[in-house]
Parts: structure tokens; C-alpha cells; sequence
């Protein structure tokens, strides 16, 4: 008697039953905290919830105010541009500087990385935001270095509007360390016999670079790129602290994040700030669709 | 953010309702658990337990879990808690919310209780008014409170100017700030904070020359001109050297830690009554607390408001017990004995007279000047309209624009006055 015939093979959910139960806590997390509340935000963008009282449908007039009457819809989002397209290619500039440098084999390639990334894991605290506004505030960091270097008597930087902006784009750059990591171990990939092929054949470091590195390394820019530019477009918590929240001073700081966050927990205006964010994600979709799109002009895959 | 919780009680509470839950108990045996949540300092927290634990050695069935939370983070907070329907029982409320709160359904209206449970009829009238919206009782005062002019008289000393006291009025106060400013005696340091974009100064102002922020009817009580004459002026304590430059003012960002005069940057700031105890707190030199300044011949412009007031939440299952803990807060001895003045002077002269013979120094003063000042005060204004809120930050953006230079006191005075009418239009 043969025992194999007796063996049914089980169906596929039941051999994968175990994998569907460990990741059941993710499921939980995606559908209930992520899926869920964004469908009932889809939702909440056509009402007029206030939190207090149940919301009424109202149907495009939060989309129609924000496309024809919101003037901080557009300084908001006026401000929030110029800091995307300011900081993330500079940052990803600086990333892919000090990368380059770090690849070069030195001693002690760990603890440089370690300290480079610091700022990154640091990045969105409260506690750096805090640091910050001390080092540009009048009396900080950066005018005691001015006074006693150039002698010169700098403004508070934090609170002019000329310049709040801007010290913000430095913070951003500063915390180059996450793209810089992703950089290194794109560097790290590029095959050594080009470079090898490359200086027998005489070429000069700019032409390698130019012609080997930055081109094997588009993939890597792309995605760095992409994940930046969304990253920028959500920025919240520096300009949340250094203005307390204000978006001062006179909304030079006003960042879309934060006057979407005004709009709801501020003026308790939950279902227009609900249709704020749904802009939010159809304008990062449009950009990063366009990048997509424009990925194929100029990302080499290894083909 | 602070955040304070008694885990003990916390854990109490939570076992009391899981014990009565499976045990099917009725709703009414297990409605004693409730919740309080407020905001404010460790002082505040430390005294707020204290009152709750001398309610539960008296009243054992009841446990009161409290939590803590800064100022911002406090009104997100009980935001998100009534919108998802878990409000807690007992509210600390404020004047320029409760009109929100309670015209949108997340407040007890507490008037059936008046003279039964809570027995607050000796408060006055104009401090029951104070927790009332449309004529309903709402919230119950928790102290009273006034706007000040906060004073460094070691400042003024060393300038070796006369500080200003009461009954002086507004160019006098700018040609004294501008002197401590002339006088140099402290690098960076101005007579005044610029208070242009400070709504309680604005609204003295207002009510000085007969008008109001707001009408009854929620609409704006004071006209292009008047927000223009008051840009006109602080460019004119500017031009004198009377007040903080834009780009020093701009620092301020409406919290005691980065008030002008906290951080040493000028003599004179603007805040409220109850925080002048915190103020001094923060200061080394001796402060003094006096009335804004009036021109002769002008209406009261200040008026008493609660400092903050005590709710119950419209869907407590513990009304009657959570207006019961309300009275003990105002009107038992040993639970405002417990509470102070943190929270501003008490609004019944009995427990007042009780408290005052007690008190430090510092708090004697704030005292001394309610007493003061009361004789001078106008009525409560009316409840402002829905929106309200937004238009305070919207008068200390427009000030900053006309201090910056890159909008004239002439258009400023009228853009305000449009904005500002469009926000409480929009509600």
C-alpha cells in the first residue's frame, strides 16, 4: 500500500497560512490606519466637518475655494515650491559630494558615515528644529561667527522674512546623510574594470566621472530624486517649531503641511483640510509621474 | 508638551470600568470613573492632583483619571478626542473657545444645575456671565483675569526713568519707552515690546474709543480706520525708538518663554493677570503689574475675563458627578485651598477672603491689582463668531507686514478689516 496516493497537497492559502498570519499585524496597519482613514478623508474633502458635529456634503465647494479664492493656498504653496526646488538638488548634490569623497577608501570609512547619517536620523526631531532656530536666532551661533570674523552685525534670521526660508533649505541640506548612503552604495556597484579600461586609456578624472560614474549612477539619482521630492513636499515639523506653528513671520515659512494643519486642528476646518491634502497627493503624483516619465531620457539602466 | 498622568489613578479608573464591564453592571454604577483634562505647568498639575485626591478621600466611589498637556498640543488634543466621541468628562476650557465648544454641541449646558449642585451664585453676575454662551451656562470660572502692562522696574531704574503706572496714557507710555531706549544702559534693549500685533491691546484700543472687536451678532465692531490710526501709532513708537524693531518683535512667538520681556529684549510687555505669577518666575528682577494706558476722557477698555473655565462634556456619562466635582473646585474650601490662584483670582469673595491672608507676594500682587483695576473695567464683550480665532493670528501677520515695511498703516488698516470680516463670514 502506497501512502503518497492518501496525501492530498494542501491548497495554496493553507501552506501559506503562516506567512498571511505574520503579516496580519501589517494588514491591520495598512487597512486600518492607512487605507481606511485616507478613504474617509476622500470623503471628508466633499463636507463641512468641523470635529464637533457630524459633517454635511457640500459637495465641490472646498476644491472650487481652493481653486478660486484661497490666497494662502497659494502663498502656501508658493513657499513650499521654492523649497523643494531649493533644497532637494542641493542636497542631493552635497549627498553625492561627500559620497564621492567617502568612497575614495579612507580610514575609518565607518565612523564618517555614522556621523555624516547622524543629522538624517535626527532630521525631523523637535529637538534639532530647537537647535536650529538657537543657532540663527539674533544673538546666535551664526551672528556671534559674523561679528567676530567680519565684524559684521547680522540680522536675526529666523525672524526676518527675507531669510526664514533659507534657513530652513540649510537645515534641509544638512541632512544630506540618508541620499549620501544610498549614493555610496550605488558608487560601490559601478564595476572597478571601467575605471581601470578607463585610465589605461588615459582619461582624464572630470571625463570619468562624467562619462562612467554619473551616468551608471542615474538609477540611483532617480530614486534619490523622487523619494527627496516627495520627502520636501511633506516637510513639517522644522517650520512647525521655528515658527511655532505660525508660519511666520508674514507666512515665510507658511508651508502647505502646516497651513493644512492650521486649517484642521486651528480653526477646526477638517473638511477643507481634508481637500488640501487631497491636492497635496494629486500635486506629488503630478511630479513624480512627470519624473517618471522623464526618467527614460535620462536614467541608464545596466543594459 | 507636557504630559502628565497619575498612572495610579489611571490604572484605577481603567480597572473600575473593566470590573464593572464584565461584571454587566448598569451604566450608573459604573459612571464613576471620569476623566479631566486640562492644560497648563507642573504647578498647576501638582495642585490640580492634589484637589483630586482630597475629592476621592471624601468621595470613594469616585475615581477622577487627569491628564496634562501644553497649550498647543492641548486643543489638538481635545479636538481629536470630542470629534471621535471620546470627550473627556471634565474640560478646562478657554473664553476664546468655549463659544466654539459649545454652539457646535460638545459642552453640558450646565443651567439646570445653577443653585442646586452648583452653587455659584455668589460669584456676580458678570462672573456667570463669563461662562455663559447664549445665555446658557457652559463653563464655570475658574479665576479672574484681566489684560496687563507687565513692568521691569529694575530696568526702568537703571534708565533712570519715572515706569509707568497706572492712568498714564498711550504717548506718554511711547515718550517714557522711547527714553529707556535712548538711555543705552542694556545692549539689544528696548522701552517696549511692539504690541501691534497683540489682539487684547488692539481690543483695549477698540473699546476705548467706543467701538469692539465684535457686535452681538458676530459681526466686526470697528472700522478700517481705527485698525489704521492703531498701525499709525506703533510706526510712530518705531520712528521714537519706543518699541522693539520688526525683526526683534518677530521673535515673539506668543508664549511667556519668548515674551520681550522674558527674554530681556525690552521694559514693558503685555499679557494676562494670571500670568504674571509664571512672568515673574522667569525673571530674576522685581516686575510690576499695571493697567493699559487711556487717554482722558476715553471708555473703559479693559474688562474681567475667566482666566479659564471648568466644563462638563455634552456626552459624559457623569454629568450630575462632574458638575458636583466642578462646585468643589470653586466653592468647597479645601478644593480651592488646593487650587490657589494659580488659575487667576477666585470669582467668590468668600473663598477669596478665605485664600488671600496665605498668599506670596508676588501672587498679593495680582490680587492687589484686580482690585485695583475694578473700578475702571468695562462689561465682558460679546461672544465672538465662529472663526474668531483665526483673526488673531491674522492681526499679528498684517502688524509684521506694516512693522517689515511691505504694507503702509493705510492699507494694512484696510486689508485687515476685509480678512478679518471674511474669516468669521466663513466660520
Amino acid at each position: 500500500m502506497r501512502v503518497e496516493t492518501a496525501y492530498k497537497a494542501p491548497s495554496a492559502f493553507a501552506r501559506n497560512a503562516p506567512g498571511y498570519l505574520f503579516l496580519l499585524p501589517w494588514f491591520i496597519g495598512f487597512f486600518g490606519l492607512t487605507l481606511g482613514p485616507a478613504i474617509a478623508s476622500l470623503y471628508l474633502s466633499f463636507t463641512d466637518y468641523n470635529l464637533l458635529q457630524s459633517p454635511n456634503l457640500v459637495s465641490m465647494e472646498n476644491y472650487v475655494r481652493i481653486a478660486t479664492a484661497d490666497d494662502k493656498f497659494l502663498s502656501s504653496m508658493k513657499v513650499t515650491l521654492f523649497y523643494v526646488v531649493c533644497s532637494v538638488p542641493l542636497k542631493l548634490a552635497f549627498a553625492l559630494l561627500v559620497a564621492l569623497l567617502l568612497n575614495r577608501g579612507i580610514k575609518g570609512l565607518p565612523v564618517y558615515r555614522a556621523i555624516f547619517y547622524l543629522p538624517s536620523l535626527l532630521g525631523s526631531s523637535v529637538a534639532i528644529a530647537v537647535l536650529w532656530r538657537q543657532i540663527f536666532d539674533a544673538d546666535g551661533i551664526v551672528n556671534t561667527l559674523l561679528w567676530y570674523a567680519f565684524g559684521i552685525n547680522g540680522p536675526s534670521w529666523i525672524s526676518n522674512p527675507d531669510y526664514s526660508l533659507y534657513t530652513l533649505i540649510i537645515l534641509a541640506i544638512w541632512q544630506f546623510g540618508s541620499p549620501m548612503i544610498i549614493f555610496l552604495a550605488g558608487l560601490r556597484q559601478i564595476p572597478t574594470d571601467l575605471y581601470e579600461a578607463a585610465s589605461l586609456d588615459g582619461a582624464s578624472k572630470a571625463r570619468i566621472f562624467f562619462k562612467i560614474t554619473l551616468p551608471l549612477l542615474t538609477p540611483v539619482i532617480f530614486f534619490n530624486a523622487v523619494v527627496q521630492t516627495i520627502d520636501a513636499f511633506k516637510a513639517f515639523t522644522p517650520a512647525y517649531v521655528i515658527s511655532s506653528g505660525t508660519g511666520g513671520p508674514i507666512d515665510s515659512t507658511l508651508f502647505y503641511t502646516l497651513y493644512l494643519y492650521q486649517e484642521a486642528f486651528g480653526y477646526f476646518r477638517m473638511g477643507y483640510a481634508s481637500a488640501l491634502a487631497w491636492i497635496l497627493v494629486i500635486i506629488i503624483a503630478i511630479f513624480t509621474a512627470f519624473s517618471f516619465l522623464s526618467a527614460r531620457y535620462w536614467v541608464h539602466y545596466d543594459d | 508638551m507636557t504630559l502628565t498622568i497619575d498612572r495610579r489613578q489611571l490604572l484605577a479608573g481603567m480597572a473600575a470600568t473593566l470590573a464593572f464591564s464584565s461584571i454587566g453592571l448598569s451604566r450608573a454604577n459604573a459612571a464613576t470613573a471620569m476623566r479631566l483634562l486640562w492644560w497648563g505647568s507642573k504647578e498647576r498639575s501638582d495642585r490640580t492632583f492634589a484637589a483630586v485626591k482630597a475629592y476621592q478621600i471624601k468621595n470613594p466611589d469616585i475615581t477622577i483619571a487627569g491628564e496634562s498637556f501644553g497649550w498647543d498640543s492641548y486643543w489638538t488634543r481635545l479636538a481629536t478626542q470630542t470629534g471621535g466621541g471620546n470627550a473627556p468628562d471634565l474640560i478646562q476650557m478657554d473664553y476664546r473657545y468655549i463659544f466654539e465648544y459649545a454652539r457646535r454641541g460638545a459642552l453640558l449646558d450646565m443651567t439646570p444645575y445653577f443653585g442646586k449642585s452648583l452653587k455659584i451664585e455668589d460669584f456676580g453676575p458678570a462672573n456667570i456671565d463669563s461662562g455663559k454662551v447664549d445665555n446658557k451656562i457652559y463653563g464655570v470660572s475658574l479665576g479672574v483675569n484681566s489684560s496687563m502692562v507687565v513692568v521691569n522696574t529694575a530696568a526702568w531704574n537703571e534708565a533712570g526713568v519715572e515706569p509707568p503706572r497706572d492712568g498714564m496714557t498711550w504717548e506718554q507710555l511711547g515718550d517714557a519707552c522711547a527714553k529707556v531706549t535712548a538711555a543705552k544702559k542694556r545692549r539689544g534693549f528696548y522701552g517696549t515690546a511692539d504690541a501691534s500685533g497683540g489682539e487684547p491691546a488692539f481690543e483695549c484700543w477698540l473699546r476705548q474709543r467706543g467701538k469692539a472687536l465684535y457686535t452681538a451678532d458676530g459681526k466686526l465692531a470697528f472700522e478700517a480706520k481705527d485698525a489704521t490710526e492703531w498701525f499709525d501709532f506703533w510706526g510712530h513708537m518705531r520712528e521714537i525708538g519706543a518699541c522693539t524693531p520688526a525683526d526683534v518683535q518677530a521673535l515673539d512667538q506668543q508664549t511667556l518663554e519668548t515674551d520681550m520681556l522674558v527674554t530681556k529684549k525690552a521694559a514693558v510687555s503685555y499679557a494676562h493677570s494670571n500670568q504674571f505669577v509664571a512672568i515673574q518666575g522667569l525673571v530674576k528682577e522685581k516686575l510690576d503689574l499695571v493697567a493699559y494706558p487711556s487717554n482722558p476722557g476715553s471708555k473703559p477698555g479693559q474688562y474681567l475675563k475667566p482666566s479659564m473655565l471648568m466644563s462638563v462634556s455634552a456626552t459624559s456619562q457623569n454629568k450630575d458627578a462632574a458638575v458636583a466635582f466642578v462646585n468643589y473646585l470653586v466653592e468647597d474650601p479645601e478644593g480651592t485651598k488646593a487650587l490657589g490662584v494659580e488659575r487667576g483670582v477666585p470669582p467668590s469673595k468668600k473663598i477669596r477672603d478665605l485664600l488671600t491672608p496665605d498668599l506670596d507676594p508676588v501672587s498679593k500682587q495680582v490680587v492687589d491689582y484686580i482690585g485695583r483695576l475694578t473700578p475702571h473695567v468695562g462689561p465682558l464683550p460679546p461672544s465672538p463668531p465662529n472663526g474668531a480665532g483665526e483673526n488673531a493670528f491674522l492681526l499679528k501677520k498684517i502688524a509684521e507686514e506694516v512693522a517689515f515695511g511691505k504694507t503702509s498703516a493705510q492699507d494694512a488698516g484696510t486689508k485687515f478689516t476685509e480678512q478679518a470680516a471674511a474669516n468669521i463670514t466663513r466660520g
